[in-house]
């Protein structure tokens, strides 16, 4: 048993982040010279190429018709046949919706349990990762023989993108069956767009109270527009007819959990708060510095949304050149 | 002096035909009057048994039954020209007893009372008192249905009401007519066999209309559950609630038969008035339509084609209708009683509703925040732990725990209680009390919830509980009752009325309106330039008859002046029964038109005691302009006598 | 269709997390417990399954004897009847050997479709559902939102990262691990925990599903994050302040 396996996730020929982030952990685990980046699917040149410029060690493309479709079925037989053929000491994924489908089910074929999301390596290895919600961090230590399995979280082994690749490229063909893959996985689609889907919405600007008049709306929509998110309202608003009904967040409106609720002039009334408490990160900007809404955000701009919003806007347009 | 009035004539003698006739119709008349009486009582015994109803204390039954029933104190007490003059009609009936038994004696030849007796002279004069007082009283009603028209004695004209009015008069009319005609024959025959006619025509009319309530109201008064919206608690494994005719018990039944249809509920109810399905008499009615089709044996649901379900959960359980109902009817627990049927059972299906009940399944406040806020706010304020030493535990509730605005009151009590000295701590975890659930029917839950209170509360060894929220106070005081022995809960008005003398006087000085040092500071108008309308909480005023305590707070701090409906006429803020958590309303919102009720005062602050008043206000006011008055808690209120805190 | 929808009972989510002397894992005297939310949508779907399919929801978990609180609350939402591992070592063991435990209570069964949630709320693993499939031999499908009985099988909604979703068919039996939030709870009512009273639930001893094989990833010690969340105040011109935020979003929350 030697070397680390990093199971590389390419879709339709792009690499996100996390695939870079993965393999830098992976890198912590051996040598650069010994880790082994693995990309699967039915044509995989292109990201083998891509990973190659960036990796030291070895880039497998695991190619095969049956791989064109992502399926567990057929990832876990194309690399428990690979693993078999390596064994390496360590295999290490993204943790990515794709690898938490059937990165357990292989781990398990090798009598293994996946290591999953983890948000720290030290020595040892030991793995670190949160339980209860991301209110305690556990400390978890593979005890058997037999690789270990260990997927890592976005964001926390930064991508060591400088380092000019020299890694060889191989090919291997796995034994896969059509009658082995037993889902039919159909093309992925988009929710189909409601007129106001808040509930959804990845992204919200949302406004209160501070925004004085109607006449400044656009103001606030330019910013949401310029994001990418949907815009929503508290409920003086809505009541004064400024937005419409189904755009308000609170108690008697809807209940919201973006990845970013950037409340502008909302000062933070409990029907409020009650809507978006779930959101994962909170933008507050309010000229009162004591505003309920700074308690529970994370970041807070104390400042006039009619200054600070435009300038927000420019700033996000500039951002997203 | 009494010898100088005319002598009532009475008939001297009637022929056996004429016997024969009188007997005839009486008999007639109580067979009608039987068919449908009978019917009725039959359905009232035959509901089941209302398994928690106690006849002891006496006392209070006998107090209530003399001063509602005989005294008619309610009826005249809450609408003073309509009640008088029902009062009269009602005292004349009394008196009429026993001057329509001698009337009827006279035809067989027995009567009792000679009309040329000192008793019999007395006691008809005694009568025709009450008679003219009646026939006056008869005919101001008749003339207020029909020509004032009182919008909530409904839209369409009730001919039987003007049927009965005209036999009521009738009666009064031929009795006192009966004074002046000497013993000539025929006239007092005549007038004999016309108040005969009256008579025997109006007793089989009293159980076919809601005239029964002659009869049943007496009784539904002195029946009653005991005290003021008292929740019955469910019996045995196959009690949910109301859910069919088989849980409707006799004391529901019978209120339900009592109804007089006056709409006094209707006019008092906030949901009626702000334009939502929900009308309290409409809901009572309901129930004696489903008896009379189906009767108190049936397995169809209530909810459904009698009662609508809509409006069961539109009812903010401010007990407007019960505290003005003159005939008894216990219309909160009715209500919550469909509620029990409906969520106990899993036929409620509302978003929001079961939003709040995932929320206190799986966590400890209606809000669903995560108790780590609370944690922190108790630390930011510096709030002592309860160890078990301290006198006081300040139960904080979800809107002190977590509303930005209930937490500024709690943060102004507890500078209050540090500058008395008294001893307090917050429990470290506090679970709802359950009263959202409580008044949404949810049984299961709120058991859960108090009994996990009642169990932190004994191993905190906490005896007295003081809270801002009334209806912690309401919750904990009685519906825990059924599941343990709660500890005594008193509301801050009442703390800081008693403490009032203890704290300095008010001082004037402008100060700064920001809040300086994580305390709020709130603007002092001045001497005589600030006018303050107190908004009496439902659950402070009608549930726990506190009035007086938070006045005497607001009025040190300036002017007070009285909202339109104030006391127990105080009209709710729309938060109650759990409302506040069940989205937005239809209709106009309870809290705006109460708003704009307290804004037309003039008054330059709104004085609240409880936290759900402040935040339906806190909105409510927003949009009445830029002029619209401060709101504020009386903790508040009282707070700004405290000295200023240093600045180190 | 038999559903058996495995669910596991968890510290409620308002619980003060206070860790043990030992380090090991979190002072359990004075926590209080509740259905695992995923769980609870697994269950939701299978008993929606039922309603619109008929057949027959069994719940299964695995723990000590409190874990009877939790089954109890999945009969009285409307479960038929229900499966008690009796495990008091539940901690002891990792995904592996709890999905052992599962299998090998299920295996008996011959169910149509096996449901659980995506998740724990308490460990966080996702992987017990698609171990047990595994194990079972069984076709799998996670963060599933709904589920469709077709003719041949199923047909499950499947949420996909960014707002995409993905349809897959897959024969049954199969194992399906359920995201929340595609339906709608029902809320635990009184007639339904008296109704439980009355339903069987079996209790099956660990012992007797299989010898223990040791855990190969052991959980050594558990500690508070070092970073309680507070806010960041953001100070500067509105220009600067604007100029900040974007980095954090960039860097940190990542959504730019």
């Amino acid at each position: 048993m030697s070397g680390v396996l990093v199971v590389i996730e390419q879709r339709a020929g792009k690499i996100a982040r996390i695939n870079w982030e993965a393999l830098a952990a992976a890198q912590r685990l051996g040598a650069p010279a010994t880790v082994t980046a693995v990309v699967l699917g039915a044509q995989t040149e292109g990201p083998a190429n891509e990973i190659a410029a960036k990796a030291s060690g070895k880039v497998l493309r695991v190619e095969h018709p049956l791989l064109a479709q992502y399926t567990a079925d057929g990832f876990c037989l194309a690399l428990q046949q690979l693993i078999q053929n390596e064994s390496p000491t360590h295999v290490v994924f993204p943790h990515t919706y794709q690898v938490r489908d059937y990165a357990p089910a292989l781990a398990a074929r090798f009598g293994q349990v996946l290591i999953g999301d983890v948000v720290a390596i030290t020595d040892g290895p030991v793995f670190t990762r949160q339980l209860m919600q991301g209110r305690l961090n556990g400390t978890y230590r593979h005890s058997g023989s037999g690789p270990c399995f260990v997927s890592v979280q976005a964001g926390v082994f930064l991508a060591d993108t400088s380092a000019a690749g020299t890694a060889t490229i191989a090919t291997f063909t796995p034994t896969i069956e059509p009658a082995q893959i037993r889902t039919k996985p159909g093309e992925p689609f988009r929710a189909a767009a409601q007129a106001v889907d808040l509930g959804s919405a990845q992204l919200i600007v949302s406004v209160g109270r501070g925004i004085k008049a109607q006449e400044n709306i656009p103001l606030v929509q330019e910013l949401a527009t310029a994001l990418g998110a949907e815009l929503a309202a508290s409920r003086p608003i809505c009541d004064a007819g400024w937005l419409p009904m189904e755009r308000q967040v609170g108690s008697s409106g809807q209940t919201v959990a973006p990845k970013l609720y950037l409340a502008a002039g909302i000062s933070g009334a409990i029907q409020h708060l009650v809507g978006m408490k779930g959101s994962q990160c909170i933008v507050a900007i309010n000229k009162d510095p004591d505003a309920p809404i700074f308690e529970i955000a994370d970041y807070g701009i104390v400042g006039d949304l009619m200054e600070v919003v435009p300038a927000l806007t420019e700033a996000v347009k500039e951002a997203k050149q | 002096m009494l010898l100088s009035l005319p002598t009532l004539a009475e008939p001297q003698h009637f022929s056996l035909a004429e016997k024969l006739l009188f007997a005839g119709l009486a008999l007639g008349s109580a067979y009608a009057f039987w068919r449908r009486f009978g019917v009725v009582v039959g359905k009232i015994l035959k509901s089941k048994k209302d398994a928690s109803f106690h006849l002891f204390p006496i006392g209070k039954r006998v107090r209530d039954f003399v001063w509602e029933v005989v005294f008619q104190a309610k009826v005249i007490r809450e609408r003073p020209a309509a009640g008088l003059a029902h009062a009269f009609v009602f005292w004349a009936f009394c008196a009429f007893a026993l001057v329509t038994l001698n009337h009827c004696a006279d035809a067989l030849g027995i009567a009792f009372l000679d009309p040329a007796g000192r008793i019999g002279r007395f006691y008809f004069w005694f009568a025709a008192v009450f008679a003219l007082a009646c026939a006056a009283g008869i005919l101001g009603l008749f003339v207020r249905r029909f020509f004032i028209r009182p919008k909530w004695l409904g839209e369409k004209l009730s001919w039987e009401s003007g049927f009965i009015a005209l036999l009521i008069f009738a009666l009064m009319a031929t009795y006192l007519a009966s004074f002046f005609v000497a013993d000539a024959e025929p006239s007092i025959k005549i007038l004999w066999w016309l108040h005969t006619l009256a008579l025997l025509t109006f007793l089989p009319i009293i159980p076919h209309t809601k005239h029964l309530h002659l009869l049943l109201s007496p009784i539904t008064v002195f029946l009653s559950r005991g005290s003021f919206s008292q929740i019955p608690p469910l019996s045995g494994d196959e009690d949910f609630g109301l859910v069919a005719g088989t849980d409707l018990t006799q004391l529901v039944s019978l209120q339900a038969y009592s109804c007089v249809e006056c709409g006094r509920c209707t006019e008092h109810c906030p949901a009626a008035n702000t334009g939502k399905l929900l009308n309290p008499k409409e809901i009572v009615l309901g129930l004696r339509a489903y008896l009379n089709d189906l009767g108190p044996a049936s397995d169809q649901p209530l909810l459904g084609k009698y009662n609508s379900q809509e409006a069961a959960f539109q009812c903010t359980t401010c007990g407007a209708c019960e505290f003005q109902c003159p005939v008894g009817i216990e219309h909160v627990p009715i209500l919550i009683g469909l509620r029990r049927g409906a969520v106990n059972t899993g036929e409620w299906e509302d978003d929001h509703g079961s939003k709040l009940f995932l929320a206190l399944e799986r966590g400890s406040n209606a809000l669903g925040l995560n108790p780590a806020e609370r944690d922190k706010f108790i630390e930011r304020q510096k709030l002592p732990l309860f160890d078990g030493t301290q006198e006081y535990c300040l139960w904080l509730g979800c809107m002190g725990g977590y509303d930005p605005k209930g937490r500024e009151i709690v943060a102004d009590f507890a500078r209050i209680m540090n500058f008395l000295g008294t001893s307090y701590g917050v429990l470290r975890k506090e679970k709802c009390t359950g009263d959202p659930v409580r008044r949404l029917g949810n049984d299961l839950l709120f058991q859960q919830l108090a009994e996990a209170n009642l169990e932190a509360l004994a191993q905190n060894k906490v005896k007295k509980i003081v809270t801002i929220c009334p209806h912690c106070v309401r919750t904990i005081q009685e519906d825990w009752k059924e599941y343990g022995t709660p500890p005594e809960v008193e509301h801050h008005s009442e703390f800081l009325a008693r403490h009032l003398a203890q704290l300095p006087p008010a001082s004037f000085s402008p100060t700064d309106p920001r809040k300086k040092d994580g305390v709020p500071k709130v603007p002092l108008l001045g001497p005589g330039k600030e006018k303050i309308v107190f908004h009496d909480p439902c659950y402070l005023g009608r549930y726990r008859n506190v009035y007086d305590e938070p006045r005497t707070i607001a009025a040190l701090s300036g002017e007070l002046v009285e909202a339109p409906r104030n006391h127990n006429r105080s009209f709710c803020c729309g938060a109650g029964g759990g409302l506040s958590f069940l989205g937005e309303e239809t209709g106009e919102r309870v809290s705006h038109v109460r708003a704009a009720e307290l804004v037309a005062t003039g008054a330059t602050t709104v004085g609240t005691a409880c936290p759900f008043c402040n935040t339906m206000f806190r909105d409510a006011l927003a949009t009445t302009g830029d002029s619209a008055p401060q709101l504020l808690d009386i903790a508040q209120l009282a707070a700004r006598r405290l000295p200023e805190r240093d600045a180190s | 269709m038999k559903i058996i929808v495995a669910i596991k009972q968890v510290p409620d989510r308002d619980a003060q997390v206070r860790i043990d002397p030992a380090g090991k894992w979190i002072e359990e005297s004075d926590l209080q417990y509740a259905m695992n939310e995923p769980d609870a949508y697994a269950l939701e779907e299978a008993l929606q399954l039922k309603e619109k399919h008929g057949g027959e929801v069994i719940v299964l978990s695995a723990g000590p004897e409190c874990v009877g609180t939790t089954i109890r609350e999945a009969l009285a939402k409307g479960a038929d009847r229900a499966i008690h591992i009796l495990c008091d070592d539940l901690g002891a063991r990792d995904a592996l050997g709890v999905a052992r435990l599962l299998a090998a209570a299920v295996k008996p069964e011959n169910p149509d479709l096996i449901l659980t949630g995506l998740q724990s709320e308490d460990l966080g693993l996702g992987q017990t559902g698609v171990i047990v499939a595994e194990l079972l031999g069984l076709p799998h499908a996670t963060l599933i939102l709904h589920v469709e009985k077709t003719e041949t099988g199923l047909e499950v909604k499947r949420e996909l990262e960014e707002g995409w979703f993905q349809t897959i068919q897959l024969p049954t039996p199969a194992v399906l691990t359920m995201q929340s939030g595609g339906n709608k709870l029902r809320y635990a009512t009184l007639m339904g925990i008296k109704r439980a009273k009355t339903k069987e639930m079996q209790q099956l001893a660990a012992a007797n599903l299989g010898a223990s094989v040791a855990p190969v990833v052991v959980l050594e010690q558990i500690a508070l994050p070092k970073k309680q969340k507070s806010t960041q105040m953001l100070a500067g011109t509105a220009k600067e302040a604007a100029a900040a935020l974007i980095e954090k979003l960039k860097f940190e929350v990542r959504v730019l």
